[in-house]
């Protein structure tokens, strides 16, 4: 048919084709390769939770823990110490660990930057604010056995993430710049807030909060751990779901729209989700720091930036890195504990210093 | 063969960024399936913004347009990527993604349901890659190609979303002569190989009227021209519409036009 630019098919274009499939097969993310790989990072996460809840202070015998009933907990420490402190500690580790890794992914692909995290929209200050008014005004009544602090704190987080949301809708529709500015501005005016109250406040009271804005993991009960447990489980599994549009997303609003993807949705969707997990991560753990920000861009560095696979391997290696960094928490200075926040950023950062130099060469970022 | 769909119908658009300015005034015309057209005019006269109002990333103030005899805001953004695909100026993602993967996004809306191609869909992401020439890079960042072969690999997507149409925003800028030349091979390629209609923004005026059936002509000041290349590009209307002395001269059967400057040499 008329003009032929390309050659017809000859046989050079066939052995071409040949190559080329192989090439195809083995860069492109697989089902069968994700499972192996999500797979994998579970049983490492596995491991490193028992190999957690063996360390720390008093020294616990497995052999204790399990000849020991529960009946009569008093008379057997190993099983207290082991069921009822260690454990939960560790499995919150690892829910807040996840959920705050997954939504850093998420923030950074929506808001097409590298330096975002899951605090970066004011959900960390207005957290912060909902605790420090808390403590300010005393309140010691408890919500389904949680302590004030966590209700307050919740609801602070999505208060102004949906302030920021809205500021963002009023300087137009899809400029991310706007909703950036908006969430740095709320940020640092919510902040001075706290600086504010914490100066006209009793020292005792704000020791209590400044701990919780550094990041305080503390013993929970079991059903607050399986009620947090199932909502951070149904975020990660709706996010990956959203995954395939949010790599089209990473090349901008207008350009997923010529692809076929229904960025409003995608991004209302998405936006929610991430948001929700890092206030019932927030409204149980307090502000950790860090976990959201390196651990995406550590799994993006070394496995790429796909999010069927960059969302749940993040949400594993989070869950991995933040049980680690709790455990050293409350090792290192025993029998004192420090806050987990701070074990994240002395740890993590030279850690993800030397995977950005180990790696970017190779991922080429973006001129 | 070829289907005969990829009709865009454009009656009587206005549009302005705000209500006072206007940037395209009552613009019509009709683009039949399978033609190659350019649309061509000085900075500011509204080439990019008509190409948005044509894939209905912005709204015409006044006046509709139809694709495929139903008006273009009738269309889901799933359904009208079936239709039309996009080629835009300088899209950069901001995480390294692959050439393979940056063109399997153009199957995205076909995915299964856990989010992954089919065999069909590598099929036609190989023999895209295959056209475009883009195989031999295939698994490398986007971030680390030339200018040339980056827009390669987005005509490459475009060609992955099996549309009838096919819209493109300068996509010769940057390049060099051969590599312009490539882009317009390949268009013209699309063309006739696959009865694709193409419609292309673009600066080149020489390159327009060697591939090009049909020109739409955009002035800055409203006034627009549209018909068949050889009547549309001539040395009077581009001296009108750009603002600049041209040489007109033929090789062969070919037209081919000069801009004078100040300083040229041979200044008529």
């Amino acid at each position: 048919m008329g003009l032929n630019i390309w050659p017809a098919v000859s046989p050079q274009v066939l052995t071409h084709k040949t190559t080329l499939d192989k090439t195809l097969m083995t860069e492109l993310l697989t089902p069968n390769r994700l499972i192996v790989r999500i797979a994998a990072a579970f049983l490492i996460l596995l491991v490193v939770m028992f190999a957690c809840s063996l360390i720390g202070t008093e020294r616990v015998s497995l052999k204790a823990v399990f000849a020991g009933g529960a009946d009569e907990a008093a008379v057997n420490p190993d099983y207290e110490i082991f069921v009822r402190v260690r454990v939960p500690r560790i499995l919150l580790g690892a829910i807040v660990g996840a959920a705050l890794a997954c939504s850093g992914v998420v923030f950074q692909a929506l808001l097409r930057n590298p330096l975002a995290d899951p605090y970066i929209l004011g959900i960390s200050s207005g957290a912060g604010l909902g605790a420090m008014i808390t403590v300010v005004c005393g309140f010691n009544w408890t919500f389904f056995g949680r302590s004030p602090i966590a209700v307050f704190a919740f609801a602070g987080a999505l208060g102004t993430v949906w302030l920021v949301w809205f500021i963002g809708r009023l300087t137009g529709k899809f400029h991310l710049t706007g909703l950036l500015l908006a969430g740095v501005v709320v940020n640092a005016f919510f902040s001075a807030v706290i600086m504010f109250l914490t100066s006209v406040a009793r020292s005792d009271e704000v020791y209590a909060t400044i701990f919780w804005l550094m990041g305080n993991m503390a013993e929970e009960d079991f059903l607050v751990l399986w009620m947090t447990a199932g909502c951070v489980a149904a975020g990660i599994a709706a996010l990956f779901y959203l995954g395939p549009q949010l790599n089209a997303l990473s090349f901008g609003e207008e350009d997923a729209r010529s692809i076929g993807v229904n960025t409003g949705r995608t991004r209302a969707a998405a936006f929610a989700i991430a948001a929700l997990m890092t206030a019932v991560a927030v409204s149980i753990s307090g502000l950790i720091g860090f976990v959201g920000l390196i651990v995406p861009h550590a799994v993006r560095l070394v496995f790429g930036p796909d999010h069927r696979q960059l969302l749940p391997l993040s949400a594993v290696a989070g869950a991995i890195f933040l049980v680690a960094a709790d455990t050293l928490a409350r090792i290192v200075v025993a029998p004192a504990q420090l806050p987990v926040g701070v074990v994240t950023a002395i740890v993590g950062g030279p850690f993800f210093l030397l995977l950005l130099i180990r790696y970017s060469r190779r991922i080429g970022w973006s001129k | 063969m070829v289907e005969m769909s990829g009709i865009i119908e454009v009656e009587n658009v206005s549009f302005g960024y705000t209500p006072k300015s206007t940037v395209l005034e009552d613009i019509t015309f009709t683009v039949a399936p399978g033609t190659f057209l350019a649309i061509a005019g000085p900075n500011g006269a509204g080439k990019t913004t008509l190409l948005n109002l044509l894939c209905a990333a912005a709204t015409p103030r006044t006046g509709r347009i139809m694709v495929d005899a139903a008006p273009v805001e009738s269309y889901s953004t799933e359904a009208l990527a079936e239709r039309i695909a996009v080629v835009r100026q300088g899209f950069m993602p901001v995480f390294g993604f692959s050439v393979v993967e940056t063109v399997m996004m153009a199957r995205t809306r076909r995915f299964g349901a856990m989010g992954f191609e089919s065999k069909a869909d590598r099929e036609i992401v190989n023999e895209a890659l295959d056209l475009t020439d883009t195989a031999q890079f295939a698994s490398r960042p986007i971030g680390s190609l030339s200018g040339g072969e980056r827009q390669r690999v987005f005509i490459a997507r475009a060609l992955a979303q099996e549309t009838d149409v096919l819209l493109l925003d300068e996509p010769t800028n940057f390049l060099d002569l051969k590599h312009q030349v490539g882009i317009y091979d390949l268009l013209k390629a699309a063309q006739l190989d696959k009865g694709k209609t193409v419609i292309t923004v673009t600066h080149d005026i020489n390159l327009a009227t060697q591939y090009c059936a049909q020109t739409l002509l955009l002035g800055t000041d409203g006034n627009s021209l549209f018909g068949p290349v050889a009547e549309v590009l001539s040395g009077e209307n581009i001296e009108k519409v750009f603002a600049v002395p041209v040489f007109a001269g033929r090789v062969g059967k070919g037209k081919y036009f000069i801009p004078l400057g100040k300083f040229a040499r041979d200044k008529t």
